[in-house]
């Protein structure tokens, strides 16, 4: 449904108007913000839990909004210059074509159609989307090998049966999948016992597990049954908006992986461990200039909503009523894939 | 009217009548003891469910949780306030509530009969809807400016439904007019707007012109996504409505016009003082019917990201421990649909009982 919208929208533009996909002038975008005074980035048409959600006053929470608030905060130095349009799945790539929003930060998966067919560049991956095993820990499973004879809970016709069913084979291990046409009737199943183990996003999974009768009695396995990559899009041709994506990000890593945090980040310019942290921080001028933003960026940044992992905890990990284990998501120190770039 | 022809009076109480209904015969018996046990199977639990067991103040998710509580009310209590406004701003939200009282009185206004002249319903209308935009919109003395991207929940969803049925009312007129036009190309084009219009879902029109629009128009001529969608929908709901109101005209004896173009009307003073007062008059039904219609569907546009009464549900239900207790908060959602239907409803009631639903009462 979400593709024929998408293609009919993508149609109508083509044949009826005539309009190429998103497109921008490279500086366009940064431009365009400063002189708006505010940035644009996509909320959900309700909530979407752990990305995009609303607490009981009514402001926007979760990771993809607090990365659009760092993005607010390195461009105008203030996290309140980001404003959250609504926007339901279909629309997010035509309205990022009409410049209803200036990013798509929606977990949105980096694949060769929408990055080849769509017009859309995209930023290097901020969260790895990994399709998972949860299972009670009253089954004592360690790993998924350890399913062997057992049954899993999945999805009819998803994705998420193809690669389970390609997982278990490469394991070798006989597993028994019950399949269900509906998403809230096979979470019941499971809380219910009716499997082993439940498989799909997860992100997903965590979320369940949080509205489940006993959250702690439900942990993951950790093993990545399959993962997609979720990153921002922006439009072709604006490399300037691009490069701010990708430092941005990198900037959240870095100061992860260099120990700096929201609390300590004042130290940590006061006394800088090594001369990239002088450079991140902007002590030693020279990371704005480059993207068009200012020298301090980066502190703000930190300084305003944390660095990468404070950021996964707060909305999706630990401190988060879903405690998604990091997996996948931890720095490349931690055995996960992130990584930061150098800022040299 | 003679007492012969009076039907014989059944002289039992209102209880013996109601037996007489229910079990009269065997058939009648039947269903009614069928309907009884469903009912005395479904009821109590209910009840116990929604009031008896229900937990309904806690700001604690977790008291919901026990084993044994019943509907967990608490979520309306701790999230109602995005079922009426959405994302707007909560140290604003005053704002919203007047705007939204605004809307009301406005619709209420127009409801009342005395508000029918030209000069009065026009008035109200330019009065309210620019003091609800002005209050929600802010940026002038002293007001923060609020983007109608943070707009929503129920203030959101009474905007759309007055904006779209009374820009959409005089549109229905003229488009009811133009396609009864003796113009030939005045008829056709009309007549094709509307069969066009209707063969698109409403859907695929708001998503044009909320998304795909913009790409066509030039930026200064686009304007805000909620006004264009608020235009489309208009002109939907004035294409439906014109076809109901010429479903009214083909009910008027065509004398009526003969007779008043022979008395020396113009055209505009025979169609408004003596065809249309009787066409809103016997297409009353499904006016009312098509105002039905309109106030649920306003709920598509949660759809096209607008955080309307059922966005703002979803939203009020997707944050971690609330999400078990959608149940609740979409039965309250539908109760505040219910209210408003259900008043439309008896509004139409009224109307349809007044001696001249649009003209002066003699």
């Amino acid at each position: 449904m979400k593709r024929l919208v998408l293609s009919l929208a993508a149609a109508c533009m083509a044949f009826a108007f005539g309009v190429p996909a998103a497109q921008a002038g490279q500086g366009d975008t940064l431009a365009m913000v400063k002189e708006r005074g505010r940035v644009l980035c996509p909320g959900h048409n309700g909530s979407y839990l752990g990305f995009a959600e609303v607490d009981d006053a009514g402001n926007w929470k979760g990771l993809d909004i607090e990365l659009c608030k760092a993005l607010s905060t390195a461009i105008f130095g203030s996290p309140d210059k980001a404003e959250i349009v609504p926007l339901s799945w279909a629309q997010r790539f035509p309205a990022l074509a009409a410049n209803d929003i200036d990013a798509i930060i929606k977990v949105t998966a980096w694949t060769l159609g929408r990055d080849t067919e769509i017009g859309l560049q995209f930023s290097r991956p901020y969260l790895i989307g990994t399709t998972q095993l949860l299972v009670t820990k009253a089954l004592g499973a360690e790993t998924a090998a350890d399913l062997d004879g057992g049954s899993i809970c999945v999805g009819a016709g998803s994705a998420t049966e193809r690669q389970v069913t390609d997982y278990f084979k490469k394991l070798g291990v006989e597993v028994n999948l019950i399949t269900y046409e509906n998403t809230n009737e096979m979470v019941a199943s499971y809380f219910a016992g009716r499997c082993d183990a439940l498989s799909g996003w997860g992100p997903n999974i965590a979320i369940r597990r949080a509205s489940a009768p006993n959250p702690d009695d439900h942990v993951f396995l950790p093993d990545v049954v399959a993962l997609e990559a979720e990153a921002i899009a922006v439009r072709q041709g604006d490399d300037q908006w691009v490069d701010i994506m990708n430092w941005l990000l990198s900037a959240l890593m870095t100061a992860e992986q260099f120990g700096i945090t929201q609390a300590n980040v004042d130290d940590a310019k006061a006394n800088p461990a090594s001369p990239e942290v002088e450079r991140l921080l902007g002590v030693t001028p020279g990371v704005g200039d480059r993207l068009g933003l200012s020298n301090d960026w980066a502190y703000n940044v930190i300084k305003t909503v944390g660095n990468y992992g404070e950021i996964f905890d707060r909305t999706l990990g630990a401190d988060s009523p879903y405690k998604m284990p990091r997996g996948a998501n931890a720095l490349w120190t931690d055995g996960g894939v992130m990584f930061p770039l150098a800022f040299d | 009217m003679t007492d012969m022809l009076r039907p014989p009076i059944v002289d039992s109480s209102p209880l013996k009548r109601l037996f007489q209904g229910m079990f009269g015969t065997p058939l009648n018996a039947a269903i009614s003891l069928v309907i009884l046990g469903f009912l005395i199977w479904l009821v109590p639990g209910f009840l116990r469910w929604a009031i008896i067991d229900a937990v309904w103040t806690s700001n604690d998710p977790e008291l919901c949780r026990a084993p044994d509580a019943g509907a967990c009310w608490a979520v309306i209590k701790a999230r109602g306030r995005l079922i009426f406004f959405g994302v707007y701003p909560i140290e604003e939200q005053w704002r919203a509530i007047l705007a939204s009282i605004v809307m009301i009185l406005t619709v209420i206004l127009s409801c009342v009969p005395w508000f029918w002249t030209a000069r009065r319903i026009i008035t109200t209308w330019l009065v309210g809807f620019t003091t609800y935009v002005l209050l929600m919109r802010g940026g002038f003395a002293g007001l923060d400016y609020v983007g109608t991207s943070s707009w929503g929940g129920l203030a959101l969803t009474l905007f759309i439904f007055a904006a779209v049925t009374i820009a959409g009312m005089p549109l229905a007129i003229l488009l009811v007019l133009a396609r009864r036009s003796e113009l030939p190309v005045v008829r056709s084009l009309a007549a094709f707007a509307i069969d066009l219009t209707r063969s698109f879902p409403l859907l695929t029109i708001l998503f044009a012109a909320a998304v795909i629009l913009p790409l066509a128009l030039p930026e200064w001529l686009s304007g805000d996504k909620l006004f264009r969608v608020i235009a489309a929908f208009a002109f939907f709901f004035g294409c439906y409505q014109s076809e109901i109101l010429r479903g009214g005209y083909q009910s008027i004896d065509k004398g009526q016009s003969e007779a008043a173009a022979a008395l020396g009307l113009s055209y505009w003073q025979r169609e408004f003082l003596v065809l249309l007062p009787q066409v809103f008059s016997r297409a009353l039904p499904p006016t009312i019917n098509q105002f039905v219609i309109t106030f649920k569907e306003t709920s598509i546009v949660s759809i096209i990201g607008f955080f309307d009464i059922i966005a703002s549900t979803n939203a009020a239900i997707g944050r971690g421990d609330w999400v078990p207790y959608f149940v609740e908060a979409y039965i309250f959602a539908g109760m505040i649909f219910f209210v408003f239907v259900f008043a439309l409803s008896k509004y139409g009631g009224y109307l349809e009982r007044r001696p001249s639903v649009v003209g002066q009462q003699r």
